[in-house]
């Protein structure tokens, strides 16, 4: 299994100087005993794991939330999350996959099946006696922050119904929306589309599939590369003809940019050209400012804003870019977390033997929130889950920095989480 | 757009960052990842041998400088004036204090302090965080050093007895690792984030009481508290009307977190930006024929295309070997990662090292590095300036082993601190 990306992934672990900073800095193994530490069952535990090894020695290895702080802080390159899941996925494949993790790596299927009938499938899954049923029968937190689907529409119906109005032009951009923004939050793509084509930039939604990384952290590889393999031949298409594939969940644009390709092996030249040519939104935005093209005909905004980059966001090394872009916002107070992960690191924190670790985790960013004083109205983050988990923590409202900056050229309700002239 | 990108983010780039935004310079800091700081003791080494007299601890650095200069004409602390020299160690002892972690040196100014190591050896050192300073081995009260059974990496036994051999009376004693985590497992760090709670503070304070004889001051491993380290410190000494000390432990290194982590956050609220995870790997320079020539921008890895990140001037301070500044190869050939500038160490294997692992003499490798003329600026090995915006620091600087010197964080903050008042100047 995996015998090509060992050799990339794997040797990395020779690199480890057992310095401990990862351990140090590791998020979950500072909240709880059940795990031990990247360095322990990253590098450490990875020498056990080759090349037919008969037993896997540690199951702790499930207890990684997939965060990547420890790669972030890994002062020589070690690719710790990377090994941990690999190694997730490799008892996964000796030892089966519980119906919970194929369940939750499904975000695609369950969001399809649920906006049949968002209303009903809503009140199914988000009463009470549902979420006990769920954390019993199948181990899903019961408090956990699961999303409701959109009542209004998938995002796909929006883009139909609204083709006839959208903005023709010689500047054209990919839209990669993912599961979240189709299903859950269409609003998040509205706000992505106004802001594309205030920049005169046409907005291209050609079909496209989950990016897999529910899969790859639940540890079903197989799923997984099915997913990217789709993905690839659905966009490459439009990667040759040099257009940008632009996203505004940063785990989707970091799985197709590096997670997917690196994690199963797509060492071919079209995952190559799908990774160079996708790009997290304010990654994107930050570009066009660099080179002149942002408008930045902005509303004053008067408010605080807590912004938390996921660390997903951070795994991607470009900096912060949304806090380049929302600074240029005037009247906008942001305020900067240094929190090192929300908790929920996806679908990590719904499960039933991981929520409170999660919630844990998460204390770091809720009590920085909740340090920013009464005036704080609402946070910002640029991922799904950590926005629910941000709600879920501080009963404020979280919004995608997208949708912020929507607001600021005045054509977006950050209330309503809807156009203005929709 | 910065007026300075500081490439490391060890002690000569945050010093360096430090100087550069009090002279109102907009600073950004990208590093790899976190480093040098967590593996050092936290102290700042000086000068503790000189290669003259490579087994005799020196005893006044400052003082002995000028001699080592006199036989090392190239040596970092060349670059600066003995008085600039002590003068930049005097903003790094005010900083301490502003930080939350005050600094000291021994109590006879000047001299070296003589500190217990995690072995049980004497280790000269010229400033400690004030938690080391009362383990100076100047004072004559008799030492308990306190270790926990099921810790690992601390041996208080093994302490007590080598240092009872140097002539200096110690005895040990352990408390059990229960009394101050219900962990199974801890690392240090985690052990000293514990010991921030206040009950748990209580506890280690009345179980050391029943230990200490009367007289006795109490070395301890380097855990007592992250945050509330100070407060932690002072209830001990209280408690046990004792001196209380911490010996260092092998990484990670409490004392030196403690330090990171402040100055990290004082940094951040000054508005440097620091960003860990960003490894620059290129540089793009121009250099027309004969005349210096200029870092346009640098290029670091990404999920996907390489970054460039723009400044008007470059500050390198990724360290050397171990600092990941420089790699090499089997052959033996060293290079610096990123801009490719001259090295001046042997480039092949054979030479490297001296035959003996402890050899006086150092080794030839540690030795080499990047060279600087007078401002900081890279040369060639003729001494021609390269790049009119790069400047260098830290332990990538050539003509001194850091090792057998033990004058690490000596050179890290006279050179940060100095390199950046040249190029705000």
């Amino acid at each position: 299994m995996f015998t090509k990306s060992w050799h990339s992934v794997g040797p990395s672990l020779d690199e480890c100087i057992k310095c401990n900073i990862c351990t140090s800095y590791c998020p979950v193994s500072a909240v709880t005993d059940l795990f031990p530490g990247p360095k322990y069952v990253g590098p450490q535990a990875q020498r056990f794991r080759e090349n037919g090894q008969p037993q896997t020695p540690d199951h702790s290895v499930d207890y990684c939330s997939g965060c990547r702080v420890c790669n972030e802080v890994c002062p020589t390159g070690v690719k710790i999350a990377e090994l941990n899941a690999r190694a997730r996925a490799q008892i996964m494949a000796e030892e089966g996959i519980p119906l919970r993790n194929r369940l939750l790596g499904r975000n695609e299927t369950l969001g399809k099946i649920g906006s049949i009938a968002p209303g009903l499938a809503n009140f199914g899954l988000h009463n009470s006696f549902s979420r006990v049923m769920a954390e019993k029968v199948m181990g899903i937190a019961r408090e956990a922050p699961l999303p409701h689907w959109s009542t209004e529409g998938t995002f796909g119906d929006w883009v139909k119904k609204t083709q006839a109005v959208r903005l023709k032009s010689a500047k054209k951009v990919v839209y990669y929306h993912g599961c979240a923004t189709m299903y859950y939050e269409p609003f998040i793509g509205k706000a992505a589309v106004a802001v594309f084509e205030h920049n005169g930039y046409e907005v291209l939604v050609p079909p496209q599939n989950c990016c897999g990384l529910p899969l790859l952290s639940n540890g079903e590889f197989d799923a997984a590369t099915d997913y990217h393999q789709n993905n690839v031949n659905k966009l490459l298409v439009y990667a040759q003809a040099g257009l940008d594939i632009v996203g505004t969940s940063t785990s989707c644009t970091l799985t197709l940019k590096e997670e997917a390709p690196e994690l199963l092996d797509f060492d071919t030249e079209q995952a190559k050209a799908i990774t160079m040519a996708t790009w997290d939104i304010f990654e994107w935005l930050r570009e066009r400012h660099d080179h002149g093209e942002l408008k930045t005909d902005f509303r004053e905004i008067n408010m605080v804003l807590p912004y938390h980059a996921p660390c997903q966001y951070r795994a991607h090394r470009v900096g912060k870019p949304a806090m380049d872009i929302l600074t240029l916002i005037p009247g906008i107070d942001l305020r900067e977390s240094q929190a090192r992960c929300c908790g929920i690191a996806g679908t990590y924190g719904y499960k039933k033997e991981k929520y409170q670790i999660a919630m844990d985790v998460g204390a770091e960013l809720f009590n920085f929130v909740a340090d920013q004083g009464e005036a704080v109205e609402m946070t910002a983050c640029d991922s799904e889950t950590c926005r629910w988990q941000l709600e879920h923590g501080t009963d404020l409202p979280s919004r995608h920095p997208i949708e912020i900056l929507a607001a600021a050229y005045g054509l977006y309700d950050l209330d309503k989480r809807d156009l203005i002239n929709s | 757009m910065s007026d300075l990108l500081i490439i490391g983010a060890g002690l000569s780039g945050l010093m360096a960052a430090y100087t550069a935004v009090k002279a109102g310079l907009r600073v950004n800091v990208v590093s790899k990842g976190l480093g040098s700081m967590h593996w050092s003791a936290g102290t700042v080494d000086l000068l503790g041998y000189s290669p003259a007299q490579p087994q005799t601890a020196v005893k006044r650095p400052l003082e002995q400088i000028p001699a080592l200069i006199e036989a090392n004409p190239h040596h970092p602390y060349a670059l600066l004036s003995n008085e600039h020299l002590a003068q930049t160690l005097a903003t790094f002892v005010a900083l301490s204090k502003d930080l939350g972690v005050p600094y000291g040196g021994a109590a006879n100014p000047g001299d070296n302090l003589l500190l217990p190591s995690p072995a049980g050896a004497a280790r000269p050192t010229y400033l400690a965080p004030k938690g080391q300073l009362a383990g100076d081995l100047s004072r004559s009260e008799p030492m308990l050093i306190v270790g926990f059974t099921g810790m690992r990496d601390f041996y208080p036994e093994l302490i007590a007895e080598n240092l009872t051999k140097l002539g200096y009376p110690a005895r040990a004693a352990f408390l059990p690792l229960k009394l101050i985590t219900q962990r199974h497992d801890s690392n240090t760090v985690q052990l000293a984030q514990g010991l921030d709670n206040k009950e748990q503070r209580a506890l280690l304070g009345a179980a050391l009481r029943k230990l200490v004889r009367p007289g006795e001051r109490i070395g301890l491993p380097a855990i007592l508290g992250m945050d509330a380290h100070m407060t932690l410190l002072a209830e001990l000494e209280r408690e046990t009307n004792s001196l209380v000390f911490e010996i260092p432990t092998l990484p990670p290194s409490v004392p030196g977190v403690r330090l990171f982590k402040s100055l990290r956050r004082y940094l951040q609220e000054q508005g440097v930006r620091l960003t860990a995870g960003i490894e620059v790997i290129t540089a793009n320079l121009t250099a027309p024929n004969g005349v210096p020539g200029a870092v346009q921008w640098v290029e670091s890895a990404t999920s996907a295309r390489p970054l460039k990140l723009r400044a008007d001037k470059y500050l390198l301070a990724t360290g050397g070997i171990l600092g990941g500044g420089f790699n090499s190869d089997m052959h033996g050939r060293v290079w610096e990662t990123i801009f490719n500038l001259p090295l001046t160490m042997p480039q092949d294997r054979a030479n490297w090292f001296e035959p003996g692992f402890l050899a006086t003499q150092g080794h030839p490798v540690f030795n080499g590095g990047v060279t600087v003329n007078q401002h900081f600026q890279p040369v060639t090995e003729n001494g021609q300036l390269l790049y009119g915006n790069l400047w260098a620091a830290g332990n990538l600087l050539a003509q001194s082993d850091a090792i057998l010197e033990r004058s690490t964080e000596g050179t890290a903050i006279a050179t940060g601190v100095a390199a950046a008042q040249a190029l705000s100047s």
